[in-house]
């Protein structure tokens, strides 16, 4: 339950902040990948300090993290897929020879199906996510934005800081 | 309005989580190694691996390994080995290409079969991953070999159960009824055919009037001659009839012979029902030992064919099972590359191990390998291993640096006390005592040869708790019961996929002698009843069939006999009234 208060305060956080449509989508698209992709793999690093130093909704990263890392484990099967074929590939052996006995490289576990099937969907995912999402964010704000943020709903929603709060200083 | 791109006042709080990252690894880097090693080994070898204590020296590029515990694949509850204490010399700058390089390993205090407390077999269970399909695959192996039971428990000879329908002379001698049936009318017709009649009644007209005639009669000479030339063509339509029938007869006769090979596989089919203990002194041998024997051999190809899937030649991408996470595991892909070092390496341990770590005054070894590689091809050089010490010699070589590997492996060990185990098939017990054991295994390809040999000279027999009901249990402890020497050796080769096993034993001898002596005489009146069984089933149909079939031959001859005599004697009288 709590976990859906917080999905819920970080997804209309996010949609009413002050940060540009593109900046939010930006931050999701870049959380996406955290989501998607295995979490603890030496890429993701570089995606969380892209989404730290960037000029990106951090609000939107946590919250595409949190909205793909289910769709990243239902994919699974996909992206094992996409990776097997990707990899044993004859016409990519060279490049993925190359790639396995450089220094640092093989530290990514690019030679994982998993790994590598899932960052290359999140990678061709990213540019049509980046602009649906920009204009869904747009549309949003010019129409039944205004509305939601003088919703009772909404202002629930908020007022459950509290119960962040005395989460936060409970015993 | 212009959007900065970068967000500069965030490199202070990232750089601070990065040294935050930084600390958390130095704090607990030896727990996260130890734990994935435990966690990486378990999967690579099937069976659970302990490590109570892992320290990195990054600045020496040492890593040390104090209470290795590997469980067996096979046992329950038994280790594979424990080791007090390995020292890695890792080599440092491979590791920046996920490479794993250890220039040598240093491990003490090395125990073999030592009993622990919960089942450490983890493929056996589970039959995930290359371990468990491997595993999988070797019982599979290990269980097409067809071990002949000793029905001896009771030394019951049964014979109830022989059915007349499954009796195949019965309707073999049907078939020739029939077949004799057919060629009698076969014959008739023929005969027939060959209209005999008008010839001979010609033939005597003929002859009637040579007898009143003058001799210048000229007519009546040549219808003399006419008539001669008849009988002879009748008399040739009657040979080649003759031959025919000859041949009908044959062929019966062969059908009467026939009966009797029926019968003879009437005979064998009957005793196939028997429970007759066998007597053949090497089956005798693979029924008691093989199921001991074949165990080890399975663990060896277990080890030889896990070793072929980490260790394969060539240098083509090769999949493995990925790291196990919340997330699916996936397959992990190497790469290869000639003239790069292999993904592992070990290029030489120093071992030394404890043989009877249990007794007062254990025995010492040292032993050392070298080469052990995940990509053979690129290190190009075979994996060696030796070991040796006063009752000990061991060796292993596996060369899978070419396109067919080759693996080798022996071990000869004195002085073990084997465990007494029981003697399939009799409620015996043997206890070996303390013998030599032998284990050798050649696999060239896809052809084993193996080895696997037990020599004492302290065996003792003891009897189980089921043994008063056992006749034959009784006869084999009167005769294996004295004898303290034992020497079993069981071969292996071939095919892998379907190798020949060959079993045998001092016992062999000795059991059969006994078995024979004693069982031949129940033997040979059990078979007896068995064959007058059959013959009393089959004596009822054949006995008719060959009476019928000798009477359709005797007709068959007596029919062409006659006629030709007629014609001969014919033909004669008229040669002496022709001038």
């Amino acid at each position: 339950m709590f976990a859906l208060i917080k999905l819920i305060q970080s997804l209309f956080g996010a949609l009413h902040s002050e940060g540009t449509p593109g900046q939010l989508a930006a931050g999701i698209v870049l959380g996406s990948f955290l989501g998607l992709t295995p979490l603890f793999n030496l890429h993701n690093i570089f995606i969380f300090a892209a989404l730290v130093l960037l000029n990106v909704s951090f609000a939107g990263g946590m919250l595409g993290w949190v909205l793909f890392v289910p769709i990243g484990f239902l994919l699974d099967p996909l992206f094992d897929w996409i990776g097997h074929h990707l990899l044993l590939a004859e016409s990519l052996r060279d490049f993925w020879t190359s790639l396995y006995n450089t220094p640092i490289v093989p530290l990514t576990n690019f030679n994982n199906t998993v790994v590598l099937g899932s960052f290359v969907f999140a990678l061709l995912l990213a540019v049509p996510l980046f602009f649906v999402l920009r204009w869904a964010v747009a549309r949003y704000r010019m129409t039944v934005g205004e509305r939601v943020r003088q919703s009772k709903f909404y202002r629930a929603v908020t007022a459950s800081k509290v119960y962040n709060v005395y989460k936060m200083f409970r015993p | 309005m212009k959007i900065k791109i970068f967000r500069w006042r965030a490199v202070g709080p990232l750089l601070v989580l990065f040294v935050i990252g930084c600390l958390l690894w130095w704090v607990f880097a030896d727990t996260i190694l130890r734990r994935e090693s435990q966690k990486v080994g378990t999967q690579l070898l099937g069976a659970k691996v302990e490590i109570q204590d892992l320290h990195l020296d990054l600045k020496r590029g040492d890593v040390t390994i104090r209470g290795l515990t590997i469980a067996s694949p096979h046992e329950a509850f038994k280790n594979l080995l424990q080791a007090d204490e390995l020292v890695a010399d890792i080599d440092m700058i491979p590791l920046t290409e996920k490479k794993l390089v250890v220039d040598r390993i240093v491990a003490k205090g090395l125990r073999f079969g030592t009993p622990r407390t919960t089942d450490g077999r983890v493929a056996a269970k589970s039959g995930d991953g290359i371990a468990g399909r491997v595993l999988a695959e070797t019982r599979e192996w290990a269980s097409q070999f067809q071990i002949p039971v000793l029905q001896l428990a009771t030394g019951k000879i049964n014979i109830d159960s022989l059915d007349p329908r499954r009796l195949s002379t019965i309707p073999a001698a049907a078939a020739l009824s029939a077949q004799a049936d057919s060629s009698r009318r076969a014959w008739q017709a023929a005969y027939d055919s060959l209209r005999l009649g008008p010839t001979l009644d010609s033939a005597s007209a003929a002859l009637e009037r040579l007898r009143h005639a003058r001799a210048t009669d000229l007519a009546a000479l040549n219808d003399g001659r006419q008539a001669i030339n008849r009988l002879k063509r009748a008399r040739d339509r009657v040979t080649a009839l003759d031959r025919s029938v000859k041949s009908g007869i044959t062929q019966l006769q062969t059908g009467l012979a026939g009966l009797d090979s029926t019968r003879r596989r009437d005979y064998a089919f009957a005793r196939s029902l028997l429970k007759l203990p066998s007597l053949d002194a090497p089956e005798i041998g693979a029924a008691l030992f093989a199921p001991g024997a074949i165990k080890p051999f399975e663990r060896a190809l277990y080890c030889a064919q896990l070793a072929r899937r980490y260790m394969p030649p060539g240098l083509l991408p090769r999949a493995t099972t990925g790291p196990s996470r919340v997330r699916r595991a996936g397959e992990d892909v190497r790469f290869p590359k000639e003239r790069a070092l292999p993904a592992f390496l070990l290029r030489s341990a120093e071992l030394s191990f404890l043989l009877h770590p249990t007794s007062d005054q254990p025995q010492q070894y040292a032993g050392r390998l070298t080469g052990l590689t995940s990509e053979p091809a690129l290190y190009g050089r075979p994996t060696t291993f030796r070991a040796s010490g006063p009752q000990l010699a061991a060796g292993a070589l596996l060369d899978h640096v070419r396109g067919i590997p080759v693996d080798t492996g022996g071990a000869t060990v004195g002085g073990i006390t084997l465990p007494a185990f029981q003697v399939p098939g009799v409620p015996l017990r043997l206890d070996p005592g303390a013998a030599t054991t032998q284990l050798g295994l050649t696999l060239n390809g896809d052809t084993i040869h193996a080895l696997f040999a037990i020599r004492s000279t302290h065996a003792r027999w003891m009897r189980d708790s089921g043994f008063a009901n056992s006749t034959i249990g009784d006869l084999i402890w009167q005769a294996v019961s004295g004898i303290s020497n034992l020497d079993v050796e069981a071969r292996l080769s071939g095919a892998l996929h379907h190798p020949d096993l060959a079993v045998r034993s001092n016992l062999d001898q000795a059991v059969a002698s006994r078995l024979r002596a004693v069982l031949g005489e129940q033997v040979a009146a059990a078979e007896k009843q068995m064959r007058d069984r059959v013959d009393a089933l089959i004596n009822d149909k054949v006995g008719p069939v060959r009476a019928h079939v000798n009477e359709v031959q005797t007709q068959g001859q007596a029919q062409i006999a006659q006629q030709r005599a007629r014609l001969d004697d014919l033909q004669k009288q008229l040669e002496q009234r022709l001038p």
